[in-house]
This record gives structure tokens, C-alpha cells and sequence, in this order.
């Protein structure tokens, strides 16, 4: 770097947010690393070395790989069923539909809820007593669709996954619409005159321009659903049983509720680096693209 | 325009849906606004008049303090993010150039992507340590600390797209970094400081993670956090659970339904740019 009078006013306003991000990302993500080599159990700190012992343990716990078997159940349904689900709306809403705003308010209505009021809301819905699927299927006497829904072990990840889905695929249809929208007008008139069908407008045009959304959305929901913490928790604190946990839940429930910090730490070191999976080849992928 | 087969289906698929879509917030409205007895008596999709408030009133009770928390909290961390945010992507995209201001970029970004849950640990000892723990001066810090990748992502990207030649040509007329700062960029980035400031309002007042690791009891507890407690407490109460969801959902609701174009922008901006 050359010298310059800019120099005291780079280090005046980059400071802050380096110090800050310094501290808060770097130094406690290898802080919490640190904890998951130890022995700390319950409130009192302990950093007593114990080398790998805490991960041997965590891979012999039956309930890590239910955990681990839901985050790739999410990962295999709720990431490409928002993708699509986005895609199809932005799609829809992109051929020139009355009321277009309208629609796209509602879509990404519940993107802009919270988790916990979303939570509440679906278990309401869920509800296998007075909820309102059950009743609404009794009303219209489709009895057979009444399901005892979160309350299920066998089907409870399912009914998250949906609920997950009503809740994103507004955010996609979102990253989509724009995609879809800054995509030239002379690429499509260029196809049109050239006599393209609909169908061929959209395989040879409009979907190779969004690679990069879709890289993008499939990145910010993979590492979402790692995380998905709020929603299952607040929804069904991980059961019935252990039927919901994700990692994130099983995280959560080892350290706070357990007191069990080291093993926690383990956890979430584990979350981490399956993050790092998905988010280093894409922040690779995308820095080199811009300096070509 | 001819009316084609295929364009009344899409309409009857797009109509279906938003009913799929708005089913969960309706029947929360209508429920809020009912009896125990009617709750009981009536289908939750069915709207009772006249409205009764008496769960918005119970509700009311429990959440009128963590939401003047959230609001004071939220408030707080979003104008300290954004314009953190703003100052290091200022100095990101204007004054810094090359490897070294990419390398930086990467750094402080990586945090957007960060599982939470693997700082978590840490985070409470910090915050305990600092004194912090269960003061909205925490959850001012925390938030404002985790906001400020995104916010700088958000800033860096669009300063990136005013010329370099207008930062040129008053360093030329002798202007220092801050004068730069203050005379040309603050008035050029009003949009990209609404379109920020929305986005962390929305995602502070949204979270659930950081409140429930970081309070307890009602001096600094979020919103979100009482919402939950009230969903533990009060099992068959919907009319009350349904009433404290739409207040704890108001502000991002308004804010989506008034100033939705900024917040989508806020969304898009990161993912369609790269």
C-alpha cells in the first residue's frame, strides 16, 4: 500500500467494523473451537484439554445422527422446493399478470415475519385438536386429509419443511423477479424475431441468465437451513421425542438446557464447518468471477 | 388481448396459491379477534363481528415492555450498523483499491454467511464478561457488531457503482477522505442508507437467537422472546397467542406492505450482484 494522506481516515473508518467483526466472527469462532477440545460441564467454565473426546462422544450419540439425518432431510427438500417454488411464482408474476403487486405482496408476505411469529402461526395450524387444517379439512369433509400433523413423529419434519417453505419461496420469488428483470430487452426480442417459442424463450434465454441468483439463493439457504434454529424450536422444541432436532436444536439444548457447554461447542463446530463447505467454494466462485 | 387456456390456469394457480399463502395470517386475524367461547365454537378461517380485543388487551399485557425493548434496541443497532456499514464500505470501494480492499471485503463479509450457533458460546461469556448480560446495551452491541458484514457488503456494492472520477476530481480540489465522505458520498448514498437501514431494522427485530441467549426476565427481553414464552404458557389460548403474534408482526408487516420496494431491494442486492 503507498502512503497517503488517505491513510489515518482508512484506519479512522475501517477500525470499528474491523475491530468489531475482529472480535465478534474471528476471535469467538475460534474461541468456541477452543471449548470443544475441553471438559467444560455445567456453569463454571473449565478449559481442561481433553483433545478429541467430546466429538468421539458426539459420534456415538444416536440423537446426532437423527440431527444430522434432518439437516440433510432439509437440505434435499426445503432448499430445491423453495428454489422451485420461487422460480415458478417469479415466472408467473413475470408474463404480465393484472393485480401483479398484489400477488408478489403476498408471496413475500411471511418472508418478512419473524420465525417465532411464523412458528406460532403454523402451530395454530398444525394444531391436531382445533387447528386450522383439521378443521378446515372436516369442514370440507375431507376427513381423510386430517393428520395429527407436528404431534407425528413420522411426518412432523415434513409439516417444518412445508411451513419452511411457505415462509422463503418469497424470497426467492424475490431474487428471481429481479433476475428475470435485468435480463436485457434485446435478448428477448432478439429470440422472439428469430422465432422462438415461449418454452425455448425461457430454456435458451431467460433461465441460463439466472445461474448466479440461483447460486446465490442455494448458498443463503443452505447455510439457513444449518441454522433453522428459531422456527423448530419455538414450534416444537425438537419433538416429538427427538424426531425434529437439527443440529442447531440439539446445540442449543446441550449447552443452555443441558449446561453440557463443551459438547455444545462440539455441535456447533461441526455446524460450522459444513458452512464453510457450502459458503467458501461460493465466496471463491464469486470474487473471481468479478475480477475477470 | 386474447384470453388463452393456459393464462386462466396461471390465474387460478396464482389465485390458489396467494389463498395457501395468506390462510396462516388470516386465521390468526380472525382468531385474535374472537372469544375463548367463539375460538371454540367457530372454524378458525371464520370471521366473527363484531371483533372482540380482549385477547389483544391480555396480549397486550405481557408484551407491552419487550416491545418497547425491541423498538429501543432495534432503533439503536440499525442506525450503528448502517452507519458502520457505511464508513467501511466508503472506505472498501473509494479509498482502499485492489487485492487489499477484496481481502477485507471477503473478511468482514464471511460473517454473513456465519452459522450462528458456533459463536454462541463465546458470545455469552463476552457479553456477561463486559457486564452486559441482560442490558439492551448487549443486545445494542450484538446486533450492531453482526449487522455490520451485510451492511458493509450492502455499501461497498453500491459505492462501487458512483464514478471514481468524482472522488478524484475533489481530491484534486485539495478534499480530505472525510470532507469526500461528507460532501459527495453522504448525499449520493440517501437510497442505499434506507434500503440498509430497512434491511437490519427488519432482520434485529426479527431475531429470536441472540434475545434468548442474552436475557432474562423483562428488563431487556425482545419481543420475539416474550412471544415465545406467551406460546408456552397460555397452550390453548389461541385467541392470545394469535393476538401477541400480529403485534410482534406489525412493524415488519408495515414496513413490507409500505416500504416493501427498499427491503426487496435489500434483499436482491447482494444476491443478484454477486
Amino acid at each position: 500500500m503507498r502512503k497517503s494522506p488517505d491513510l489515518p481516515y482508512i484506519l479512522l473508518f475501517l477500525s470499528p467494523a474491523l475491530i468489531l467483526v475482529g472480535v465478534f466472527v474471528y476471535v469467538a469462532v475460534l474461541w468456541n473451537i477452543y471449548i470443544s477440545f475441553t471438559d467444560w460441564r455445567g456453569l463454571l467454565p473449565s478449559y481442561r484439554f481433553v483433545g478429541l473426546l467430546q466429538y468421539r462422544q458426539l459420534f456415538h450419540d444416536p440423537v446426532f445422527w437423527t440431527s444430522l439425518k434432518n439437516n440433510i432431510l432439509l437440505l434435499l427438500l426445503f432448499v430445491p422446493g423453495s428454489i422451485l417454488m420461487g422460480l415458478l411464482l417469479a415466472i408467473m408474476l413475470d408474463r404480465r399478470i393484472r393485480f401483479e403487486s398484489g400477488f408478489r405482496t403476498i408471496y413475500a408476505l411471511p418472508f418478512a415475519l419473524s420465525f417465532v411469529v411464523t412458528a406460532t402461526l403454523w402451530a395454530w395450524m398444525y394444531d391436531p385438536s382445533s387447528g386450522v387444517l383439521n378443521t378446515l379439512f372436516g369442514k370440507l369433509h375431507l376427513e381423510f386429509l386430517k393428520s395429527r400433523w407436528i404431534t407425528d413423529p413420522k411426518i412432523a419434519m415434513y409439516c417444518i419443511i412445508i411451513a419452511l417453505i411457505w415462509q422463503f419461496s418469497g424470497y426467492t420469488m424475490i431474487i428471481y423477479l429481479a433476475g428475470i428483470r435485468s435480463i436485457p430487452v434485446d435478448h428477448y426480442e432478439a429470440a422472439v424475431i428469430d422465432g422462438a417459442s415461449t418454452w425455448q424463450l425461457y430454456r435458451y434465454v431467460v433461465i441460463p441468465q439466472l445461474v448466479k441468483p440461483t447460486l446465490s439463493a442455494f448458498v443463503v439457504l443452505m447455510v439457513f437451513s444449518l441454522k433453522a434454529f428459531d422456527f423448530i424450536w419455538v414450534l416444537t422444541r425438537g419433538g416429538p421425542g427427538t424426531s425434529t432436532f437439527i443440529l442447531a436444536v440439539q446445540m442449543y439444548k446441550e449447552t443452555f438446557a443441558k449446561t453440557n457447554f463443551a459438547y455444545g461447542a462440539a455441535i456447533a463446530t461441526i455446524l460450522l464447518l459444513m458452512a464453510l463447505a457450502v459458503v467458501l467454494p461460493y465466496l471463491y466462485w464469486s470474487y473471481r468471477g468479478e475480477e475477470e | 388481448m386474447k384470453v388463452k387456456p393456459l393464462r386462466i390456469l396461471m390465474y387460478a394457480v396464482l389465485i390458489f396459491l396467494a389463498f395457501g399463502y395468506l390462510l396462516p395470517i388470516w386465521s390468526a386475524v380472525t382468531t385474535s379477534t374472537k372469544t375463548g367461547e367463539q375460538v371454540a365454537l367457530t372454524t378458525p378461517i371464520q370471521l366473527v363481528l363484531p371483533p372482540y380485543f380482549g385477547a389483544y388487551k391480555i396480549a397486550f399485557e405481557s408484551l407491552k415492555r419487550p416491545i418497547i425493548n425491541s423498538l429501543v434496541f432495534t432503533t439503536l443497532a440499525t442506525i450503528f450498523s448502517t452507519a458502520l456499514g457505511s464508513l467501511a464500505g466508503f472506505t472498501l470501494a473509494k479509498l482502499l483499491r485492489g487485492s487489499v480492499s477484496k481481502k477485507l471485503l471477503i473478511l468482514i463479509t464471511f460473517g454473513v454467511f456465519l452459522p450462528y450457533q458456533s459463536i454462541l458460546i463465546p458470545l455469552v461469556r463476552l457479553i456477561s464478561r463486559l457486564g452486559l448480560y441482560n442490558t439492551i446495551p448487549g443486545l445494542v452491541l450484538t446486533h450492531t457488531a453482526y449487522g455490520i458484514p451485510i451492511t458493509t457488503l450492502l455499501f461497498t456494492n453500491y459505492y462501487y457503482e458512483i464514478p471514481d472520477e468524482l472522488v478524484e476530481a475533489a481530491k484534486v480540489d485539495g478534499a480530505s477522505a472525510a470532507g469526500i465522505y461528507t460532501k459527495i458520498i453522504l448525499p449520493l448514498s440517501m437510497p442505499a442508507f434506507v434500503v440498509t437501514a430497512i434491511y437490519q431494522f427488519t432482520s434485529i427485530w426479527n431475531d429470536y437467537l441472540f434475545g434468548v441467549v442474552l436475557t432474562r426476565g423483562e428488563e431487556a427481553m425482545p419481543a420475539t422472546v416474550m412471544l415465545a414464552n406467551l406460546k408456552g404458557s397460555f397452550v390453548a389460548n389461541w385467541n392470545v397467542q394469535m393476538a401477541g403474534a400480529l403485534m410482534v408482526a406489525l412493524p415488519t408487516l408495515i414496513i413490507m406492505i409500505a416500504l416493501g420496494k427498499y427491503l426487496i431491494r435489500g434483499y436482491t442486492s447482494g444476491a443478484v450482484k454477486g
